[in-house]
Order: C-alpha cells, then sequence, then structure tokens
C-alpha cells in the first residue's frame, strides 16, 4: 500500500551551496525528513505557480515555516522588522484556502500557523519583543540551529487545552523549541489550544470543524518529537483509506 | 487541471539569509519556472526509497546533478567522479519504476546519464580524458555553447527544428547509449540526446534546456504527459 502523500509548502531563494549560488526551490531537510519518518511521502511545492490544483493528487499538507506574511492581509500598516514574500504569501494563502475547503488535512509550521490565523480573518503581532517585552521566543541571529541543542532555539514551556488535538498528541505540558519574532493576536476562525505560560503567547491552533487543521509555532521537525506530524500523517492515511503506519521508521 | 511533472532534487548543504550551513533538498528554480511555463504543475521530489509517487506524476523530469556510481553501469569510479549514493540509488528506482510505467520522463545532463544507464549503458567518467578538450564544460559557470545535429526523423530532431544550439555544462558523457537509441550528437561526434523509440516519450538531453525555458522540450513533456493522464 501507498504511504501517504504530503505535500509541502517550498521556499523560492537565492542560496548558495558548494561555491553556487543560484536562485532555487528548496526546503530544509529536517522538514522532509520528518514526514519520512512518521511513514509519509514529501513532496515540495514551490510558491511561483498559483492555483491548487495540486491539492487534489494530495493526502495532506504541511504550510512550513519562513518569513513575515504581509501585513495588508489584515489592514496593518507595515512594521520596521517585518520582511515579506509576496509571492509566497500569495500562494500560501490560495493554497490554504483550497485546502479547508477540500478539508484536506493540513499543519502549520511557525509561519504555516500565521497562515492560518491570516486565513482564518485574524491578526498577527509583527514584533513580539515589541508586545511581551523579550525576545525569548527567538534564538540569537548566528546561532547554528543545526548544531545547537533545542534549548539555544528560544527553549520554553508549552502547555495545552484540556480536549483539544494538542492535548491528545502532547499531553497538558512539554517543551518546545522557538524560532519566531511574529505571532498569533487575534485566531480568527481557529481556536487557541496551546500558549507559552510565561507570557501567554499563543502557540497551537485548531479547528475541530476539520479531520486535521493544527497549526504550531515552533519546530517539531527540529527535534525528535514528530507527534503533530504523525497526526498529520494518521489523517492523511484515514481520508485516503491508507495504512502509514505499515512505512514508520 | 494541469499535469502534474515531478522534478528530482539534490541534497545540499546550503546558506541563505541568516541560515547556515543546513542540509536542504533544492533544485535551480529554473527547471520548476520551465515546467510552469510549458503549462505542468512543477512538484519537487527529495529523494525516498518510495516510487509510489509515480501514481501522482503525469510525467517526469530526471534533473541535473553529481555523477552517478560508476557501480551501476560496473566500473570502478574514477579519481574525477564524485558522486551522491542517496540520490542515486532512489533515482534508479525511481527512473526504472517510471519507465516500467510509462510515465513521460525527460532526462536532462545527469538525468540522461541516468536513463542512459538505466537502459544498460554505460558512461566516460572525464570527457577531457577521452576527447581532449573541455568544450563540455569550459570553465566552472561557464556553460560550452555548440551546434548539435540530430538524426532526422527523430522525435528530438522535430522538436529542435532548425534552431541546433545547446549549452552544456559536463564533464562526464554516454560511452554506450544500452538499449536506447542516440538521436543527437555534438561536433566532436558525443552523444547529445537519446531516446526510446520503444516507450511514448523518454527523452534525455545531455545539455540544459531549463536554463533558457526551453518549451519545446518541456511542452514536449507537458504534452505527453496530458496524454499519459488521459
Amino acid at each position: 500500500m501507498r504511504r501517504p502523500l504530503i505535500g509541502m509548502t517550498a521556499y523560492a531563494q537565492q542560496v548558495q551551496y558548494g561555491g553556487n549560488e543560484v536562485m532555487a526551490g528548496m526546503l530544509p531537510m529536517t522538514y522532509v525528513r520528518a514526514v519520512h519518518a512518521v511513514g509519509g511521502r514529501a513532496v515540495l511545492i514551490t510558491p511561483d505557480d498559483p492555483g491548487a490544483d495540486v491539492l487534489d493528487s494530495l493526502d495532506g499538507i504541511v504550510f512550513s515555516g519562513g518569513g513575515d506574511i504581509d501585513p495588508a492581509y489584515w489592514g496593518a500598516e507595515r512594521h520596521p522588522a517585518t520582511e515579506i514574500d509576496k509571492e509566497r504569501d500569495d500562494a500560501e494563502i490560495l493554497l490554504m484556502r483550497a485546502a479547508l475547503e477540500a478539508d484536506l488535512p493540513l499543519l502549520g509550521v511557525c509561519r504555516g500557523m500565521q497562515v492560518m490565523a491570516v486565513v482564518g480573518g485574524g491578526s498577527l503581532h509583527q514584533h513580539l519583543p515589541d508586545v511581551i517585552g523579550h525576545d525569548r521566543h527567538r534564538a540569537a541571529s548566528g546561532t547554528d540551529p543545526l548544531a545547537a541543542d533545542a534549548s539555544a532555539y528560544g527553549r520554553h514551556d508549552l502547555i495545552t487545552e484540556p480536549g483539544s488535538v494538542v492535548r491528545g498528541l502532547l499531553g497538558g505540558h512539554t517543551i518546545v523549541n522557538s524560532f519566531h519574532h511574529q505571532a498569533v493576536d487575534d485566531p480568527g476562525s481557529f481556536t487557541p489550544t496551546g500558549w507559552c505560560p510565561d507570557d501567554r503567547v499563543i502557540e497551537a491552533l485548531e479547528d475541530p470543524n476539520y479531520a486535521y487543521a493544527v497549526g504550531v509555532q515552533w519546530h517539531p521537525e527540529r527535534t525528535s518529537d514528530l507527534r503533530v506530524f504523525a497526526g498529520l500523517v494518521e489523517a492523511a492515511a484515514r481520508r485516503s483509506g491508507l495504512k502509514p503506519e505499515a512505512f514508520a521508521a | 487541471m494541469r499535469p502534474i511533472i515531478g522534478i528530482t532534487t539534490y541534497v545540499e548543504t546550503a546558506t541563505w539569509g541568516i541560515w547556515r550551513d543546513l542540509p536542504t533538498t533544492l533544485i535551480p528554480h529554473d527547471y520548476v519556472a520551465a515546467v510552469s511555463q510549458a503549462g505542468g504543475r512543477p512538484v519537487l521530489l527529495p529523494e525516498h526509497e518510495d516510487t509510489d509517487v509515480l501514481e501522482m506524476l503525469d510525467g517526469l523530469v530526471l534533473a541535473g546533478g553529481p555523477d552517478l556510481s560508476p557501480e551501476f553501469y560496473g566500473a570502478e569510479p574514477g579519481p574525477r567522479t564524485v558522486t551522491s549514493p542517496d540520490r542515486d540509488r532512489a533515482e534508479m528506482l525511481l527512473v526504472r519504476r517510471a519507465l516500467d510505467t510509462e510515465v513521460p520522463v525527460l532526462g536532462i545532463c545527469r538525468g540522461m546519464q541516468l536513463l542512459t544507464v538505466a537502459a544498460g549503458g554505460t558512461l566516460h567518467q572525464h570527457l577531457p580524458d577521452v576527447l581532449g578538450h573541455e568544450k563540455h564544460r569550459p570553465a566552472p559557470g561557464v556553460y560550452g555553447e555548440h551546434d548539435a545535429s540530430f538524426e532526422p526523423g527523430s522525435r528530438i530532431a522535430g522538436l529542435m527544428g532548425d534552431d541546433l544550439a545547446i549549452r552544456c555544462f559536463h564533464h562526464q558523457g554516454v560511452a554506450d547509449a544500452g538499449k536506447l537509441t542516440v538521436t543527437g550528437r555534438a561536433e566532436d561526434g558525443l552523444a547529445e540526446a537519446v531516446e526510446d523509440p520503444d516507450r511514448r516519450f523518454v527523452l534525455g538531453v545531455q545539455w540544459h534546456p531549463e536554463v533558457v525555458r526551453d518549451e519545446r522540450l518541456f511542452g514536449a513533456l507537458v504534452a505527453a504527459a496530458r496524454r499519459h493522464r488521459s
């Protein structure tokens, strides 16, 4: 039986590797490995090709991390620290609306959770230190996030809402890593179900009316705790009549 | 709905923005743009032993990249052969299954070499040793520009028409095309295009049509993908 096919939104980005400098379609391997480790098969969807027709062929989708979303989407002026990529915003907002419409299981990671809030009609804090007075949700710039353990990555507590999907997956309390300077202000149509207890920053969003619509502000793909990815792949398999556990590493 | 065209990818240690040296799955954006402009819906394929992904695809681009492991054609690695073993294993599985299931395939540079080896052929591991010149890879980041000649009546001859200019960047090349037919050659006789006349659409080119978004080639792949779907 085939593995559930999970689309992952990718970046179109100028990158350097092995002496080359090219515009590339790309995604850090941590995301790809996370999906493969829980029995899914990852394919990457580049942002430059607006259109949602590819969703018909997928069993689930991950909205990946990345830069800031244009605050024009919720009618705000741009903060000096806000850096946007209009092409990626347009492509992902279009894809997410279509994915929700089709009830395609979806996971939003970091920026991906923020896209959920914006698509749900909500809004973001554009620069979290202005709101909470500290920068502990973002590891120091220049930190090598691969060499670093989670503690160098804005490590903090997470508490979850009883009865929520994330409570079922993660229990009432866990510790997560963070790397973001924006955060959800108004979650719109989504329900906040996880918080950082120190500053009440929203760390998880979901909507129980969908098969699996979960967003997390942290970076599970950089840890060994892949339970929110496993939840996505299980929901994707259920929707398509597949059995992913046979493939999980 | 547009035909979905899978594109194979590299895994490289990449640097961008504030991020340094992260293992990244990537492909030069030219490939993505070339597929989009030709009317296909590109998706990128990270390496994996899974080949069931072909069920979602209407066509496949085997992209350029490092040298193919010579073990696949029964040779020892030469001193200038640089391979990516995980990618080789994954792409060999993928190309064999694609051929078995008649998914249309366009192989570019390394992708043409992969098609050749999958068809039982062999490669020259370092062309300057064989040809005595470096015109297929003149210098880092510089394409070798040639006029190719194409076999009259072949698929590639029909697609290229009167414009025979090609842009190459490779140091290996096809020695024996195996079950494939060589349908294009450079002035020095090196194979520049291969086809499998027994399959609906299997075309390999040694040059880089994605750099100029060549709709002759990508358009033909997308058209074949559309036929494959229906």
